[in-house]
């Protein structure tokens, strides 16, 4: 027995059994002592939740007043009764919250495990490498669970710690357990840290397991819209999130040199993914740039226009944000459909073990809808194989996708003008007006509304006439579906260090105003359009844009004055000015990370076990500021509620009220923005820096509005603060017309004032708010909440008060 | 005065899926609703963005705050108020945190003279207002909640019923409400 640096080798020993406990090697690895909260279970970061929670009020507006959760119910809890358990109205609405953010929590958490199991299966353990520019490779892992990941296994752990939060977090929602609404949303925020930490570990392993972008700004171009799949082809569409099984359709149309037979193109978070594949470091296998081949149907809110608009012979579903009505709408097409993940089986028979040809053959002659294969390589070649000899087979169907003129004019005319369809449309679009147009020969309204259509055919089910309707909007666009092709930057991964190192000080000391981070679904409430504009509108004041999953695939949509897309304009850096895909719903991860990364590269703060450090030097520092504007899943709860526990403020869409919670700050009681001043320890009252944590928005403006507000922070210096002000005012002036009026709090001194408004401003401070200026040398003299001061070092933590006065 | 629009019929919340519990609003005539606005004490207009998409409704919500009800703006609804030069007793705040505000007892309101007592609501997106009614109906029931908007609001005290495709008689019910303030 040999013994090499950690590792040995036994030899010729026969029936010897030998059990080894973890190997403890972390020590000599870090230049940081373990923080005070590695794993952290539930309580442990508790005074954190709750200094968040003293400052940002939790707002819980019920959708439900009752409560059916046992069989003392119906409880009406209106007006904050208490049920028949003794539970409140508030603490009933903490315990939705905190049900919902499990849900999120664990789907992510859940797609993780089951890629560390595939991957590990199909391509053996492989190192933890995230290239030369990236040595803080797993910020949250560091952060949350103290360790630096060597290889995959290594996150098995990380998956561990993450399934046991959660299962006690949910027994926490059992009737009887936790009564306390505060101690509900303090659960949530756990399990949103939990969420944020488990889509970590699923980007981390498919961008080693497929070779996927190491923080690539030049990622390639890849090609998405409806129109962009060649109809000449077979089309195999992979829809869901998880790339296990669309990966090796990719490999299988590799290998069999099919390219010209079949065009792959996804749907939802696993488009984006597919598009990464063999876009990094280089891997044994996986021929470089291999994603690039395949192509982006649309966001999730496109599926039903795309099924539709007869634009896929087969599809592949695999996991999370998958209509469940996928194999109705897919077998009344006579779309063959794979499922291919346990999560979502539909009711199928599981053909895992037989015969690729066998399934092939049943459902190119429709002996079955579907078929459960949950064996990745063979999922993906029964998928390639059964698109392409599926094809000639449905060729009537396809025929038929699209209504006749005779049919369209038939159905629209027989509109009654009801307006039921108006009574549940979800962004409330007036259906039957554009029936009522095009009955007189005008699609112009079908054509400007169909992008704000979500496609979730409420409309149909109600019409008392039976109307289509969707498939009365596929034939009014049938021209914008053929030329609906675009180009998107395929997700180029984390944030590097070596960005990091450029963006930190300006970032802190505010010169560059903020990141905006622009998240989530597809659920838009005036259309998609809103992704470009708002992404556009903060790239253009020199913010850093991140955005992600189907926001991404919504912005690439659009194109400027001269034809360019917004990833055509804007280079795709972690640096101010430019807009970078970051990836997939997952891959939200990088967000987070690059917030630790610059407490920890740019701050030189360690992130080791050591969570709340890293959120309150967030908090008070990091001028960043979430969006999802599109917010529809359980998934973009546990998003949200995971940026808010590390400090960063979100705001989301009006039909974010149906999450029920918001964290808003009330202005007007003093003492909620005392901070300490990490120097001495003494108490500063701080303007409200950022405001609120969780924010509903009515519409595009004012969530532009709050985006800009919600990137101030104690720590901006004055240059900074003077950037930040001056956009915040430009949003408002632009927008509503005037100066935004809560301006004044925001100033500390007369540096802080943007230029362009510097005069009209000292005297509004002079002549409306009695503040005392110098005019000669146009200074403030009194007036503001603090002064402002360069070695202000504001926290929240008392441990970090370094001198006590 | 002879009302013209009968705004208790039809109490369909607009979003069919929007009913919250037991308790759910009735819905009152122009001038019952107006008389119960006039006898309030601290009333505030709340009024946002799905003004634009029927302008004329930033008229008729002057004529309300020119009765002396203080008007918050949300989203970008001042602009409306701005381009026809009326902000005597307009705020601009946000729905969000301005229900947040509502729900504390010690707020003193958006002129610092005290909490309000009675909520009325018109042009807010269905879903949004929808919500924000509920919360004031769970956690501050010291707010009388009454909508003047053209849909009916389950959680609302007193609304209108559905006039959500009949603009002519929606304008009409707020004109008679206004008429009756300005008795």
């Amino acid at each position: 027995m040999g013994k090499v640096e950690g590792s040995f080798t036994v030899e010729d020993m026969k029936n010897v059994q030998i059990n080894i406990g973890a190997v403890i090697k972390e020590e000599e690895e870090w230049d940081q002592p373990m923080g005070p909260f590695p794993y952290p279970s539930i309580a442990k970061l508790r005074d954190w939740d709750f200094k968040l929670t003293d400052r940002y009020r939790i707002y819980y507006n019920p959708i439900c007043d009752r409560c059916t959760l046992c069989t003392y119910g119906p409880c009406d809890l209106t007006g904050n009764k208490r049920g028949a358990c003794g539970i409140t109205q508030e603490g009933h609405q903490g315990k939705l919250v905190l049900l919902v953010v499990l849900i999120g929590c664990t789907a992510h958490c859940a797609h993780g495990r089951h890629l560390y199991h595939w991957c590990l299966d199909r391509f053996g353990d492989m190192p933890f490498d995230m290239g030369p520019e990236i040595d803080v490779d797993a910020p949250l892992t560091r952060t949350i669970c103290g360790i630096k990941p060597k290889t995959i296994k290594d996150f098995g752990p990380v998956l561990s710690y993450i399934e046991e939060e959660v299962s006690q977090l949910l027994a926490c929602c059992h009737t009887g357990q936790e009564a306390s609404y505060r101690d509900f949303d303090s659960k949530a925020l756990h399990a949103g840290m939990l969420d944020s930490l488990g889509k970590e570990v699923s980007d981390m392993i498919q961008i080693i397991a497929y070779d996927m972008p190491r923080g690539d700004p030049d990622a390639p171009l890849v090609e998405i819209g409806m129109g962009c799949l060649d109809k000449n082809k077979a089309i195999f569409i992979t829809y869901g999130h998880n790339v296990a099984g669309a990966a090796e359709s990719i490999f299988y149309a590799e290998e069999n040199n099919l390219w010209d037979k079949v065009d792959i193109g996804g749907v939802c978070c696993t488009a984006i993914d597919n598009t990464r594949i063999g876009e990094g470091l280089g891997h044994p296998w996986i021929k470089k740039n291999l994603g690039t081949k395949v192509k982006v149907a649309g966001a999730m809110g496109w599926w039903r226009k795309m099924v539709r608009a007869g634009v896929m012979d087969c599809v592949m579903v695999d996991e999370q944000c998958v209509y469940c009505d996928v194999l109705e709408e897919c077998s009344a097409r006579k779309i063959p459909v794979i499922a291919s993940n346990e999560k979502i089986l539909l009711g199928l028979k599981d053909r895992t073990n037989d015969p690729a040809d066998e399934i092939v053959d049943d459902l190119v002659n429709f002996k079955v809808p579907g078929v459960i294969v949950l064996d990745p390589i063979k999922a993906g070649e029964v998928g390639i194989r059964t698109a392409i000899a599926v094809k000639p087979e449905r060729a009537e169907a396809q025929a038929n996708i699209f209504l006749t003129e005779e049919e369209f004019n038939k159905h629209v005319e027989a509109c009654t003008q009801c307006n039921s369809c108006a009574f549940v449309c979800p962004p409330h679009l007036k259906i039957s007006n554009a029936m009522e147009e095009a009955a007189k020969g005008n699609l112009e309204p079908f054509s400007s509304t169909y992008e704000i259509c979500v496609g979730c055919r409420r409309c149909e089910q109600v019409c008392p006439q039976d109307i289509p309707v969707l498939k009365c909007y596929a034939y009014a666009n049938q021209e914008y579906i053929k030329n609906q092709k675009f180009k998107m930057r395929a997700g180029r991964g984390p944030v590097l260090d070596t960005e990091i190192r450029i963006v930190g000080a300006p970032l802190c000391l505010g010169t560059i105003p903020g990141i905006i981070a622009l998240v989530g679904c597809a659920n838009y409430p005036n259309g998609t359009k809103e992704c470009y504009d708002m992404a556009r509108e903060f790239a253009r004041r020199g913010y850093i844009v991140i955005t992600t999953g189907c926001m991404a695939m919504d912005m690439s949509l659009y194109t400027d004055e001269e034809g360019r897309t917004i990833w055509e304009e804007f280079p795709g850096a972690f640096d101010g000015g430019n807009v970078c895909n970051i990836g997939s719903c997952v891959a939200n991860a990088h967000g987070h990370g690059a917030g630790i990364k610059v407490a920890t590269i740019y701050a030189h703060r360690n992130e080791r076990g050591n969570y709340d450090d890293i959120a309150d030097y967030v908090l008070n520092k990091v001028g960043v500021c979430g969006i999802a504007w599109g917010a529809m899943s359980q998934k973009a709860a546990s998003i949200a509620t995971g940026f808010n526990r590390l400090g960063v403020p979100v705001v989301v869409e009006p039909h974010g009220v149906m999450y029920r919670r918001a964290y808003l700050g009330r202005t007007d009681v003093k003492e909620d923005w005392e901070i300490i001043d990490a120097r001495d320890g003494s108490k500063v009252y701080c303007e409200p820096a950022p405001e609120h944590l969780l924010y509903v928005a009515e519409t595009k403006e004012e969530a532009m509005l709050m985006l800009a507000k919600l990137c101030f922070r104690p720590s901006d210096n004055n240059a900074g603060r003077m950037i930040k002000l001056t956009h915040y005012c430009d949003i408002n002036m632009k927008y509503f017309g005037q100066m935004p009026p809560d301006w004044p709090i925001y100033v500390r001194h007369a540096s802080d004032l943007p230029l362009v408004y510097k005069d009209k401003m000292l005297k509004e401070l002079e002549e409306k708010h009695d503040w005392k200026i110098d005019w000669k040398r146009k200074m403030i003299l009194e007036g503001p909440i603090r002064p402002s001061e360069v070695a202000f070092d504001p926290t929240n933590i008392e441990r970090k008060i370094r001198v006590r006065k | 005065m002879e009302m013209a629009v009968d705004t208790t019929k039809n109490p369909v919340p607009f979003e069919m899926a929007e009913f919250h519990g037991p308790e759910i609003s009735k819905t009152y005539k122009t001038k019952v609703l107006g008389a119960i606005i006039k006898k309030s004490k601290r009333p505030l207009l709340v009024v946002g963005a799905e003004l634009f998409d029927d302008p004329v409704m930033f008229d008729k919500a002057i004529e309300i705050g020119k009765t002396g009800i203080p008007i918050a703006a949300t989203a970008h609804s001042i602009k409306g108020f701005i381009d026809r030069g009326y902000t005597e007793n307009v705020y601009q705040i946000g729905f969000n945190p301005l229900a947040n505000y509502l729900r504390f007892k010690d707020w003193m309101g958006l002129d610092g003279k005290g909490q309000y007592d009675t909520f009325i609501l018109m042009g807010i997106f269905y879903k949004f207002a929808s919500a924000t009614f509920s919360a004031l109906k769970n956690f501050n029931r010291d707010i009388r909640r009454i909508s003047i908007d053209r849909y009916y609001h389950v959680s609302a005290d007193m609304s209108f019923g559905n006039l959500a495709f009949k603009p002519d008689d929606y304008h009409a019910a707020v004109d008679e409400v206004i008429a009756v303030l300005k008795k």
